[in-house]
């Protein structure tokens, strides 16, 4: 392909290929097993992103009610709708989940990946095969029969991830992006079965993260919640955590009284650096 | 002439798109911000031309982290 001309590209290939060989040859991961290894690693570097995104979640929460008040008025002009929201999240200091940088970072694993498969010479007979249904990683998903089993895994995980990944509220665009992948299927059936087992993995830590994301938002939202709101909304943190602070602790003395000191200390070191 | 001299930023929307057509389809987040990232770039494109467009969509990117407050930003 022309894109293979881009001298990033070819880095992205080299890097790709020496993390892979160290999954197998120190590791002891099959090739197959190797692929998943990388995914999730990769996951696991975004988690500080993902808690970050937990917190936001949060305060997206807390502000739902107002939300939902703005959806409505401008229910009939989409993007007035869009910028109202946008105003509101900048005046409540609230921080959308949703974020294009964390996605970005996913994309030169995945461009890496494509062409480490398309042209690595995989020693001469290695195992090449994952769970006994896929016999060649390297080769197209749809040339065996282990390859339809794993686009089927695919269509269902990808939609699966887009419930807990899309952060829109448009219902519309939301069941676009849960047809995407029946749309996706046939671009990605051309691909080595390899990048499907990354594409499969992938989406499956999204749903799991997912899961866990909203069982932390649900269960315990309360003390989060506070951490986020010390620092986040002006309107009722912030008027007593600068000026009221010394009033604050005198009318509610016994229960909360744990809690607000940290607060206070929290504020007064970031006043202090700034 | 003027034709000419816009080409290089047609280019860059012609990738944009490209990207919305194949891999922005597969990540579907949607941006914090107003308008998305990848409008915001065909617009800066439009306006500034191919060298600063992508510039001002490049820097736009790295401002749509989790750690920004996004919001309603528009091409100045």
């Amino acid at each position: 392909m022309i894109l293979y001309t881009v001298p990033i590209i070819s880095q992205l290939e080299t890097v790709m290929k020496h993390v892979l060989n160290w999954f197998h040859y120190n590791a002891g991961f099959t090739w197959a097993w190797s692929i998943v290894a990388v995914t999730v690693v990769v996951r696991m570097l975004l988690v500080p992103l993902t808690i970050k995104q937990i917190h936001s979640m949060q305060s997206l929460q807390k502000h739902a009610p107002q939300m939902k008040e703005i959806q409505k008025k401008y229910k009939h002009d989409k993007q007035k709708q869009n910028e109202e929201l946008m105003k509101f999240y900048r005046e409540n200091k609230i921080n959308p989940a949703a974020s294009c940088l964390p996605m970005l970072l996913q994309l030169p694993v995945f461009v890496a990946l494509y062409y480490t498969l398309k042209n690595y010479n995989f020693p001469p007979g290695s195992d090449l095969s994952w769970l006994h249904f896929i016999h060649d990683i390297s080769a197209g998903t749809t040339a065996q029969w282990g390859g339809y089993v794993l686009l089927v895994v695919y269509v269902a995980s990808q939609m699966a991830s887009t419930l807990f990944m899309a952060a829109t509220t448009d219902k519309t665009q939301r069941v676009l992006f849960m047809l995407m992948p029946l749309v996706f299927v046939f671009i990605i059936a051309r691909f080595p079965a390899g990048l499907v087992l990354y594409w499969v993995t992938t989406n499956l830590w999204t749903v799991g993260q997912g899961l866990i994301t909203r069982r932390l938002v649900q269960k315990a939202p309360a003390p989060t919640v506070e951490k986020r709101s010390s620092r986040t909304p002006p309107s009722d943190d912030g008027s007593s955590g600068n000026g009221a602070q010394p009033e604050t602790p005198a009318p509610k003395p016994a229960p909360s009284a744990s809690q607000r000191p940290r607060q206070v200390r929290r504020k007064k070191k970031r006043t202090s650096r700034r | 002439m003027n034709a000419v001299f816009r080409m290089p930023s047609k280019l860059g929307i012609g990738l944009v798109w490209a990207y919305r057509l194949t891999l922005g389809a597969l990540f579907p987040t949607t941006c914090k911000y107003h308008p998305s990232c990848s409008e915001y770039a065909v617009q800066a494109l439009r306006r500034h031309g191919l060298v600063r467009g992508s510039f001002l969509a490049g820097w736009r990117l790295l401002r749509c982290n989790p750690w920004s407050h996004g919001g309603f930003d528009p091409v100045r």
